[in-house]
């Protein structure tokens, strides 16, 4: 790997863990685990688009390990990382059917899939189906901070892209 | 028809299933007994009727847990996200109280598995 590359690369990741830091200082309005608003995600639907797979790979799980470290709760690691790999592999498969421009819509299925990826987990961790009935609640605020983060991505891909 | 059309077309409805959804668990009636569970098991079955409070460890950490004018929540939690503690009192029988971190949830007994002592009692 290129050191320009390399480089980039943990820009990325410092700016996804800056954003998770910055969320950390905002009041979550809804008591609802694993409601928010996934500011941390901009980073990942940006490099989806412009790195490769193996690179944004490394991104995502540089800034899931660190990010639960920073907020102490290990235990909700597991839930992170199967919804944020479910996410990433669905944004993936989505890089080639849509365009940069509509890089939203790639992030508001990651976001439906993430959800999906983090209740499945909950449920196999704490062996109880109840926990099935946070998924409509996870999937509405999922859509609008979906939508919110792939906009953002667009933007400053729009601006970057500008620049080079 | 545009590709991302018919991603949009998709993500429509889910959006509005789970807003309907989301209405729908939050006026869900609840009950007299609530349950205590951990992993699947229940730990405690609890008349509402009777206020008390109940502590419930796990591991390092423990949930302290309020039962007050047939209501039910966790008063106080020694985990680092306190969603258990801001969820309030338990309100929907479709929407349990979960603390992920301790691994307990709790929720009004169902029906299904309510024994004969509820029925006749």
């Amino acid at each position: 790997m290129k050191v320009k590359r390399l480089t980039e690369l943990s820009l990325m990741t410092g700016i996804s863990l800056s954003l998770f830091a910055l969320e950390m200082l905002i009041p979550n309005p809804f008591p609802i685990p694993g409601i928010k608003l996934g500011l941390a995600n901009i980073v990942t639907v940006f490099a989806i688009y412009r790195y490769s797979a193996k690179e944004t790979l490394l991104v995502l799980l540089a800034r899931i390990l660190l990010s639960s470290m920073f907020s102490g709760s290990l235990t909700t690691l597991l839930y992170s990382l199967t919804g944020g790999l479910l996410c990433f592999s669905g944004m993936l498969l989505l890089r080639k059917w849509v365009n940069e421009k509509h890089m939203y819509i790639s992030s508001v299925i990651g976001a439906i899939l993430h959800n999906i990826g983090q209740i499945s987990a909950a449920i196999a961790v704490t062996k109880t189906m109840a926990i099935i009935s946070y998924l409509p609640f996870l999937l509405v605020s999922g859509c609008l901070a979906g939508a919110f983060t792939g906009l953002c991505a667009q933007m400053a891909a729009g601006r970057i892209r500008g620049r080079n | 028809m545009k590709r991302h059309w018919i991603l949009l077309v998709i993500c429509a409805p889910v959006l509005v299933l789970s807003a309907a959804l989301s209405i729908w668990a939050l006026n869900a009636p609840g009950g007299n007994v609530a349950v205590i569970e951990r992993d699947g098991e229940v730990l405690k079955r609890i008349d509402l009727a009777i206020d008390q409070e109940i502590t419930i460890e796990y591991k390092d950490s423990c949930n302290v847990i309020e039962v007050s004018g047939g209501k039910i929540r966790v008063k106080e939690a020694l985990c680092p996200d306190q969603t258990c503690v801001k969820m309030g009192w338990l309100k929907s029988g479709a929407f349990p109280i979960v603390c992920l971190p301790n691994h307990l949830v709790i929720e009004f007994e169902r029906p299904d598995y309510a024994d004969a002592d509820a029925v006749s009692g």
